[in-house]
């Protein structure tokens, strides 16, 4: 299954800077994993997997921009599911969010 | 326009526009230094001044305790001796407990030496509503504005906090730098070459031909709102960012002003002897009596009530509907009292 | 003392001096203050500044001119008594708010620390400023960043009708000074070799980096808080006071101890005298500031 990585909702955030991806495309993420950490105005929101998932596309890479809601990279369970045309057609990655 | 170089810019958060300038600027200049709460290694209230106290250490980027009266006269006497400071004061509403030291000393020092001495220190202060309550959300820069010898100047951008903070600390004399505190969730391009904003020019950000409606700090971002709005209602509205409250950019203003025909000021702060006020009187005496009509906070305090705060302080909708009724476009078949127009007690 | 004695008699003797905060009674603290600084240093006060202002060595033409309002003075007329500077002179200058320069001279204090010049700054205040936040919050500053800051209270025990004892909760204004950690003393300050002496070890150990001192010098003024001020005492007590008179004293100390003679005493009041009739020629031949110059050296 497709997965994709939004920009979580953090409350008095429009958008946010992507700081730095915790893996290449092909790296596989246990639960618990740090897969992104993204800069807001005064934090830094470390993002980790809730399951597992293979990176499979960063789709707002390191100094990127992003607004809230909107992807950042595609997941899937195993490595060699191919990818869809439309991102919109994704699920939602289970994620845990922190602001640090 | 052939010849003019492309400036390369990045999109950055308001705060490092702040920082950017100061790291730039203290790189520059040696006698550039920060004084203010928790502007060390906590790197300032808003992260603004993130970076720098480990790039140029404890004694040019200084905790004080909390004495705004005495951080405020320390920052005025090391500048008249030769310094270049820059004091944080964390809120504007604090900045009462300095104005001793920076109005009565540091404004008038150059005039009451006949020019042998002069303060060049720049007063950062954050001003503005976001929850905090009635003591921490204050916009009195209006008070300042009659301050002969004290310049003003309030970013609405990245871009011109950036700039405008680079010129603050080049002048030779006293400056009131105020930033809000709904700014900080911007992001922005800034210049990644020298981007120096001049003080006392004000900026068309957005040109029209019914209204001019003049604005500052976080306020310009809802007159662009408002802008928005205006023209889903066939109105044309002119935006302009004052950017220095003091020296006033009269020549712009005016022919803004000119050519649109009526006038809408816009402040976040309490229109009686505000900003707009001012606006209009030199705008009246320089062209004649101009429709004109002010837009600001409701004349209360602002509480940290998150539906008080609202009721209180001025949104695009409120100015849409000042503007209409300037325009006397306004339908009176909702006979909703716009109260930033005509407040009570008034 | 003598000079500064005379100056301020003869300026107060004008129809047109308009309001001038005088020291006599207190000269042996501005003298003996000003006797312990150099050069590098700079001398801050509040409003009562002609005194200190001549102990510190500024021009008595330049300075009778400005307090005249003429544009010949210190500061081209516009400082006048409250505001009289001559930084070069090492005169960084009054400032008319009670307490008001007292954070300024801190803030003067730490440019000379941050450049290592080796200077030092002495604020000079009354005890009518002890009151005020402004004090206490540059004491603290000034302690906790160490810096090489000579705070001088003239407590001349009364803050124009309030006397100490009804203002101040410290039996001695030094105690403020001490409550900030910093080495506080309270002398007499109608003796100027006393003051000249503490003011001398204080300024050194200052100079050497040990930080910031309070020196507290009683002392009692001799005519009402202003010239435009009523007195509040009675002519016994003025009398008895007038007794005290630090020119008188250290006079009749130097006569006793034979490094003055009648003869030399003579010649320093015809001295002192002409100074002040120079003075005073020189202001009178000057020109007050054109009204245009109203708005300059405003920005």
């Amino acid at each position: 299954m497709i997965y994709r990585i939004s920009v979580p909702a953090v409350a008095d955030v429009e958008e946010i800077r992507v700081l730095e991806w915790h893996g290449e495309p092909g790296h596989r993420f246990d639960s618990g994993d740090l897969v992104v950490e993204l800069e807001t105005h005064k934090a830094i929101v470390e993002v980790r997997a809730g399951q597992p998932a293979v990176l499979r596309q960063v789709l707002s890479e390191a100094g990127k921009w992003q607004q809230i809601g909107l992807p950042l990279a595609l997941l899937s369970d195993d490595a060699g599911e191919p990818l869809p045309e439309e991102v919109d057609s994704a699920a939602d990655l289970m994620v845990d969010f922190e602001i640090t | 326009m052939s010849g003019k170089p492309a400036v390369t810019t990045e999109k950055i958060f308001f705060r490092e526009a702040i920082s950017r300038a100061m790291r730039e600027e203290m790189r520059q200049n040696e006698r550039i230094f920060i004084m203010g709460q928790d502007v060390g290694a906590f790197g300032g209230s808003y992260r603004e001044f993130d970076g720098l106290f480990v790039e140029f250490g404890a004694a040019r980027v200084r905790d004080m305790p909390v004495a705004e009266a005495a951080m405020v006269g320390v920052g005025v006497g090391a500048a008249a001796a030769g310094y270049r400071p820059l004091v944080s004061v964390t809120y504007m509403d604090f900045m009462m407990l300095g104005f001793d030291p920076l109005i009565n000393y540091g404004a008038k020092l150059r005039y009451k030496t006949g020019g042998r001495l002069t303060a060049p220190v720049v007063v950062k202060t954050t001003a503005g509503a976001k929850g905090q309550g009635v003591a921490h959300s204050q916009c009195i820069e209006a008070w300042l504005m009659g301050v002969p010898g004290l310049k003003i100047v309030a970013p609405s951008t990245p871009a011109d906090a950036y700039g405008l903070l680079k010129a603050a600390l080049h002048e030779d004399g006293p400056v009131v730098f105020i930033d809000h505190k709904r700014l900080f969730p911007v992001a922005g391009q800034v210049p990644l070459s020298e981007g120096m904003v001049p003080i006392g020019q004000a900026h068309v950000c957005r040109t029209g031909t019914d209204v001019t409606i003049t604005a500052h700090s976080f306020m310009t971002r809802v007159a662009m709102e408002a802008a928005k709005l205006l023209e889903a209602d066939g109105i044309s509205a002119e935006v302009v960012d004052l950017r220095t409250l003091a020296p006033l950019d009269m020549r712009t203003i005016a022919d803004s002003v000119g050519r649109t025909g009526a006038l809408l000021t816009l402040e976040e702060g309490q229109v009686t002897c505000g900003v707009g006020l001012e606006v209009i009187g030199r705008v009246h005496e320089l062209l004649g009596p101009i429709p004109s009509a002010r837009t600001g906070a409701l004349p209360a305090p602002v509480s940290s009530n998150k539906v008080l705060e609202a009721a209180c302080l001025p949104d695009a909708q409120r100015v849409l509907e000042a503007v209409q009724m300037l325009l006397g476009k306004r339908s009176r078949r909702s006979g909703r009292k716009i109260a930033s127009f005509v407040p009570d007690g008034q | 003392m003598m000079l500064i004695r005379a100056f301020e008699q003869a300026l107060a003797r004008r129809k047109d001096h308009g309001f001038q905060l005088l020291s006599s009674g207190e000269e042996a603290v501005a003298v003996g203050l000003c006797s312990a600084l150099t050069g590098k240093d700079q001398l801050l006060t509040g409003g009562r500044s002609i005194g200190p202002a001549l102990a510190r060595g500024l021009a008595p033409d330049l300075v009778m001119a400005e307090l005249l309002g003429r544009k010949s003075g210190t500061n081209r007329g516009k400082a006048g008594r409250g505001h009289l500077a001559d930084p070069k002179a090492g005169f960084f200058g009054a400032h008319a708010v009670v307490g008001g320069n007292i954070s300024i001279a801190v803030g003067v204090a730490l440019s000379m620390q941050m450049s290592a010049s080796g200077g030092i700054v002495a604020i000079l205040f009354g005890d009518g400023a002890s009151g005020a936040g402004a004090l206490h919050e540059s004491l603290n500053i000034a302690a906790i960043w160490n810096l090489p800051v000579l705070f001088v209270c003239n407590n001349n025990q009364f803050s124009v009708s309030t006397p100490r004892s009804a203002a101040l909760a410290p039996s001695n204004i030094s105690d403020i000074g001490a409550a900030f950690g910093m080495p506080s003393r309270t002398i007499d300050g109608m003796d100027v070799e006393l003051v000249a002496g503490v003011a001398g070890e204080m300024a050194e150990k200052i100079r050497a980096g040990s930080g910031p001192q309070f020196l507290e010098c009683i002392s009692y003024r001799f005519s009402s808080h202003a010239t435009t001020a009523r007195e509040t005492r009675s002519r016994e007590e003025l009398a008895s006071i007038r007794s005290l008179c630090p020119i008188e004293r250290h006079r009749k100390g130097l006569l006793g101890a034979g490094i003055i003679d009648r003869e030399s005493e003579t010649r320093l009041d015809h001295e002192v005298a002409d100074i002040v009739t120079r003075a005073l020629a020189f202001a009178d031949a000057s020109e007050f500031p054109d009204p245009a110059e109203v708005l300059t050296d405003v920005w």
